[in-house]
């Protein structure tokens, strides 16, 4: 497993342009995998341990942002987006909240815990066929995390916890733009397998930490924290 | 703040016409009213099939008058037979309104911004330009993805990051660049309307409290970006401080002879002979 410090080096890659030196004094945990994965839960863990331990931490999710809010509503609802719009929809949101919120508290000091990151619109919008050197440079501006956690679960299982839940799946979160099945379950298999299979892409060439969404959750949660701890100085963020 | 709409370009009206989707987004069992699967939706660059249109973009500051140009060539353009469709920027149906509610408030950051004009650049590429193409039809638009580019890069943004974006755009067949002194662009934006705007002035760069010297600071930048962009690319550049019937001689001069059109000749219809004077 990398250090952070290496974690840094290594993603400036070569067809990137991000800053090599910190320009921030707080530090940034991701969470990645797909839906019923798992990741949730443990980040919300993570988080409740941080703050009983009183540490300046500040949690952040994809999609919260109230300024394309609309637009996205409007183009899910009446089904107007390609990949690329989509893609660029869910960019403008991320910049937003990049721009308005994770690099100030980062630059503020904050452990800054974030579900879903920039590796989210590597798979997904991977999967609906944007290229990936395209989906890298939209993002190129956004800081490479301390740890990236990727919880990953074997599709049926990741399948039969969101089924279970929640009945009703969503067009786009179906991926029924992309014409793979009538089916919207059977649809939302395949386009969570092409998802998936493009996570499993990124566990070498952006340093996740593979988490077994199979295991245990109080057993995740130790390893989490440990790595958490190994990885992030975290007496620097303790409430004064 | 609006930019004046041609009325061939009412905003992506089809999107209107074609809502038989109601209000739920939720798929129960079987999906969709029609119970058909959307044919798969592919790259704008991918998926040009066959273009047989044409593609012409004017390009230039505020007050360059391109808009006066377009509303002229149309009519020119539709005389001689092409079907025209036009565009420009903050159009889309998508998301056109909330970039002006984002302008309104100005509170946006510069990344959102050139992020938002992305999209609103692509669903008009994909949802009414290409469609328009693909029919044959001529394709005229005030403002193309340069400009999104300058307005980014004299932002901060890198010049490489905005390109990479725009690779998956549609280049123009022709691009003209109406080439204009900022004080002539100040003299020609307070005709229009009586007060310098916000954006005109690139108040959110903190160039001067003097609103003039922002203005005149501000569009000297982009004229500057716009000169290294058409030097680079090839665009046609027009001085369009000329008179608008000479800057259009010369417009109509090009496009005949890339349309392979015989007759430049042209008067004005009795609705647009104003814009002649």
């Amino acid at each position: 497993m990398a250090t952070p410090e290496i974690a840094i080096e290594t993603a400036a890659k070569p067809e990137e342009k991000r800053p090599k030196l910190r320009s921030y004094s707080g530090a940034l945990v991701v969470v990645e995998g797909i839906d019923g994965s798992g990741k949730s839960t443990q980040l919300h863990l993570l988080k409740r341990w941080l703050e009983v331990g009183g540490y300046r931490t500040y949690f952040t999710e994809w999609n919260s942002s109230p300024l394309v809010k609309s637009a996205t509503r409007r183009g899910k609802k009446r089904r107007l987006l390609t990949p690329v719009t989509f893609s660029l929809i869910h960019a403008a949101d991320f910049a937003d909240r990049y721009e308005r919120q994770i690099l100030p508290l980062l630059r503020s000091g904050h452990l800054v815990l974030a579900d879903r990151y920039i590796y989210t619109a590597f798979a997904r919008d991977g999967a609906r066929g944007c290229p990936v050197e395209w989906l890298r440079n939209l993002y190129q501006y956004a800081v490479i995390p301390d740890v990236t956690f990727y919880f990953r679960a074997p599709l049926e299982i990741a399948i039969r916890r969101i089924l279970s839940g929640r009945p009703r799946l969503k067009y786009y979160e179906a991926g029924m733009d992309l014409g793979l099945s009538l089916d919207p379950v059977e649809s939302f298999t395949k386009f969570q397998g092409l998802t998936l299979a493009r996570y499993d892409q990124m566990v070498q060439t952006d340093n996740f930490v593979l988490m077994d969404g199979t295991l245990p959750v109080h057993q995740l949660q130790q390893k989490m924290r440990d790595v958490v701890a190994g990885h992030i100085e975290l007496k620097r963020f303790k409430e004064s | 703040m609006t930019e004046p709409i041609n009325p061939a370009a009412a905003p992506a009206a089809n999107h209107e016409l074609i809502d038989t989707v109601g209000d739920s987004d939720a798929l129960s069992g079987s999906f969709g009213a029609s119970g058909v699967a959307r044919a798969p939706v592919g790259l704008p660059t991918r998926d040009r099939g066959e273009l047989s249109g044409h593609l012409i973009v004017l390009e230039g500051t505020d007050g360059s008058g391109r808009s006066t140009q377009i509303a002229l060539l149309t009519e020119w353009l539709e005389s001689q037979g092409f079907a025209v469709q036009t565009m420009g920027l903050r159009r889309s149906f998508l998301i056109a309104k909330d970039i002006d509610a984002l302008l309104a408030k100005n509170s946006v950051t510069r990344y959102t911004l050139a992020l938002m004009y992305a999209t609103d650049f692509f669903d008009q590429l994909e949802s009414r330009i290409l469609p328009a193409l693909r029919s044959g039809m001529v394709v005229l638009a005030d403002r193309y993805y340069y400009t999104l580019i300058v307005r980014a890069v004299v932002r901060g943004l890198d010049h490489e990051y905005l390109h990479r974006i725009y690779d998956l755009a549609l280049p123009p067949d022709l691009t003209f660049f109406l080439n204009v002194r900022p004080q002539v662009s100040f003299e020609r934006e307070f005709q229009k309307s009586p007060a310098i705007s916000f954006w005109e002035a690139g108040r959110d760069l903190h160039l001067s409290d003097d609103l003039y010297e922002s203005f005149i600071a501000y569009q000297t930048m982009i004229r500057k970006e716009f000169v290294a962009l058409a030097k680079k690319h090839g665009f046609a550049a027009l001085n369009g401080e000329n008179p608008i019937r000479t800057v259009n001689a010369d417009l109509r001069k090009r496009i005949a002879s890339y349309l392979g059109i015989r007759n430049i000749r042209y008067k004005p219809s009795h609705s647009l002979v104003h814009l002649w004077q």
